[in-house]
C-alpha cells in the first residue's frame, strides 16, 4: 500500500484513541491525536498544508465533531473528513449535513476503515 | 451596540474559554455557553460577538424566562396585523431584528417544549414566519443561547428536545463557578474596584488588605461574578469591608468538611439498614443492580430533599425550584415521577 497517509484522530476516549493509534501506525499511517475539538483544531492550524485525512468523534467537549467537519470543511477544504457516531441519528444527520465525507456507526471494524480510507483518498486523488 | 467587559482571570479555566473563544468566534456556528447564575455567560457570548465578522451588526437578547409562551414566541417570531386580537399593527420578531447580527437566547432551558419544536425549524430550514403570516422568511442569524441548567438531565426528563440539544451544542464552552477558580478572585475584585471607582464619581473603595482578600477568596461565591459586584457596590455605598464581610454566610465554604462528616455516619450505619435491604433481609443475588440501586438512592435523596424544600416554601413551586435551582417544568416532573403528595387539608 501507498505509505505515509497522514491522519489526525479526534475522540474524548483515551482508549479508543490508543486503538486506532495503534492500528494506524501499523498500516504505515502517520497519525496525531486529540482528545477534544479545540485540540484537533489547533494541530491542524499549526500544519494546515500537512493533513490527508480527520477522523472524528461527534459528541465531544467544547468543539462537537459537528462543529469540527464545519470548520475543516470550510478552512481546509482539501482534508478529507470522517465522522464517527455512536449516539442515535440527530448527530448522524448533522454530520452529513455539515458535509463529512463519510459518517460511520459505532462500533468500527477498523480493517473495513482502512479499506473506506483508501478508496476516498484514491478517489479524491483522481479527482485532482 | 456598546462594548461589552472583558474577559476577566488568570485561571485555566479562564484561559482555556478565551482560547476557545478566539477560535470559534469568526465560525457562525451555534454555541451553547452553561454556567451556573452569575458566572458570565453573557459575557462570554459578547466577546464572541466582539470577534466575530458580525461585530457591528445587531445583537439581540432574549430572556426565555421571562415572558410567557405566547409572548415569548410573538417576542422571537413576530406577528401580522390582525394575526391575533390586539394585533393591531405588524411588530418584527426579535429574529428579524438580529438578521445579519448575532440572537441570544438566555434560559434557554426555561424554553416551553412547543417552542423548542419551532426554534428547532428554524434552525433546520433557516427560515422563520411570524404569527399569522403565511410567507417563510429566511434568517442570517447566528444562534448563541446560554443556560444554567444541565439540559443533558432535562433531557432525559422529557422538558428539553434532544434534537434541539445537539443542534445547538455544536460549540459548548462552559464557564466554572467561581469558587472553582479562586485565583481568579483577586483579579475580578481589583477590575471592579477600578470600574465602581471611575463610574461613581471616583468615590474610591479601599484595597481589601492582604487578611481580607484571603477571607474573601475562600468564600464559596454562589451568586458568582454577579454576587463578587453587588458586595463591591455595597461596600461603595457603606465605606467599610468589615461590615460587609460579617454579612457573607461562610458555612457554604466547609462544605470538605461536612462531606468528611457524612463519611463518618455513613459508615456507622450498620449495613443491614440500608435501604436495600428489603425488611432486614439480604437482597437476592440475581437481580443486584448497582445501576438499581444508584437510582433508588439517588430518587429517595432528591424526594427527601424536594418534600423538605416545599413543606417550607408552603408548597409554592415557584419558590421552592428557585431554591433547588432547578426549572419550574423539572420541579413538577419531579414531584409527579417521585409521587410527592401535598399534605392533607
Amino acid at each position: 500500500m501507498k505509505k505515509g497517509y497522514k491522519v489526525l484522530i479526534i475522540d474524548d476516549s483515551e482508549e479508543i484513541l490508543r486503538a486506532y493509534k495503534k492500528f494506524f501506525r501499523k498500516k504505515n499511517y502517520i497519525v496525531s491525536t486529540a482528545s477534544n475539538g479545540l485540540d484537533g483544531l489547533k494541530i491542524l492550524e499549526a500544519e494546515p498544508c500537512d493533513y490527508d485525512l480527520v477522523i472524528t468523534d461527534i459528541v465531544m467537549p467544547n468543539i462537537s465533531g459537528v462543529g469540527i467537519i464545519s470548520i475543516v470543511k470550510k478552512k481546509f477544504p482539501d482534508i478529507l473528513i470522517i465522522a464517527i457516531t455512536g449516539w442515535g441519528e440527530h448527530p448522524e444527520m448533522l454530520a452529513s449535513e455539515a458535509e463529512a465525507d463519510l459518517v460511520l456507526d459505532k462500533p468500527i471494524d477498523l480493517s473495513e476503515l482502512d479499506k473506506l480510507i483508501i478508496n476516498l483518498l484514491e478517489s479524491k486523488k483522481k479527482l485532482l | 451596540m456598546q462594548k461589552g467587559p472583558p474577559v476577566i482571570g488568570v485561571s485555566r479555566a479562564i484561559n482555556k474559554i478565551c482560547d476557545l473563544v478566539d477560535h470559534v468566534a469568526d465560525t457562525g456556528l451555534n454555541i451553547i455557553i452553561a454556567g451556573e447564575t452569575g458566572v458570565g455567560k453573557e459575557v462570554i457570548a459578547q466577546n464572541l460577538y466582539q470577534k466575530s465578522p458580525r461585530c457591528g451588526k445587531p445583537f439581540v437578547k432574549v430572556n426565555c424566562a421571562a415572558l410567557p409562551e405566547g409572548l415569548l414566541e410573538s417576542e422571537l417570531y413576530g406577528y401580522e396585523r390582525g394575526a391575533f386580537t390586539g394585533a393591531e399593527q405588524k411588530k418584527r420578531g426579535k429574529f428579524e431584528l438580529a438578521n445579519g447580527g448575532v440572537l441570544f437566547l438566555d434560559e434557554i432551558g426555561d424554553m416551553p417544549i412547543l417552542l423548542q419544536s419551532k426554534l428547532l425549524h428554524v434552525l433546520q430550514s433557516g427560515e422563520f414566519a411570524p404569527l399569522g403570516s403565511e410567507k417563510e422568511f429566511k434568517t442570517d442569524t447566528w444562534l448563541i443561547a446560554a443556560t444554567n441548567h444541565n439540559l443533558e438531565d432535562e433531557i432525559k426528563n422529557k422538558t428539553f428536545r434532544e434534537d434541539l440539544y445537539y443542534r445547538l451544542n455544536i460549540i459548548k464552552i462552559s464557564i466554572p463557578p467561581l469558587r472553582e477558580r479562586p485565583e481568579d478572585i483577586p483579579h475580578l475584585l481589583n477590575y471592579y474596584i477600578g470600574v465602581y471607582t471611575s463610574k461613581f464619581n471616583n468615590r474610591s473603595i479601599l484595597q481589601p488588605s492582604q487578611a481580607l482578600l484571603n477571607k474573601l477568596t475562600e468564600y464559596h461565591w454562589p451568586g458568582n461574578v454577579r454576587e463578587l459586584q453587588n458586595v463591591l457596590k455595597r461596600v461603595l455605598v457603606i465605606g467599610d469591608w468589615d461590615e460587609i464581610i460579617d454579612e457573607l454566610d461562610f458555612s457554604g465554604s466547609t462544605h470538605e468538611i461536612s462531606e468528611q462528616e457524612q463519611v463518618r455516619t455513613d459508615q456507622s450505619i450498620p449495613a443491614s439498614n440500608h435501604f436495600f435491604f428489603k425488611n432486614g433481609e439480604k437482597p437476592d443475588l440475581k437481580s443486584f443492580s448497582l445501576k438499581e440501586i444508584k437510582k433508588k438512592a439517588l430518587d429517595k435523596v432528591e424526594k427527601e430533599a424536594i418534600s423538605y424544600v416545599l413543606e417550607k416554601t408552603g408548597w409554592n413551586r415557584s419558590k421552592a425550584s428557585k431554591i433547588l435551582q432547578i426549572s419550574y417544568k423539572t420541579l413538577l416532573y419531579k414531584i409527579s415521577d417521585l409521587g410527592i403528595t401535598p399534605p392533607a387539608g
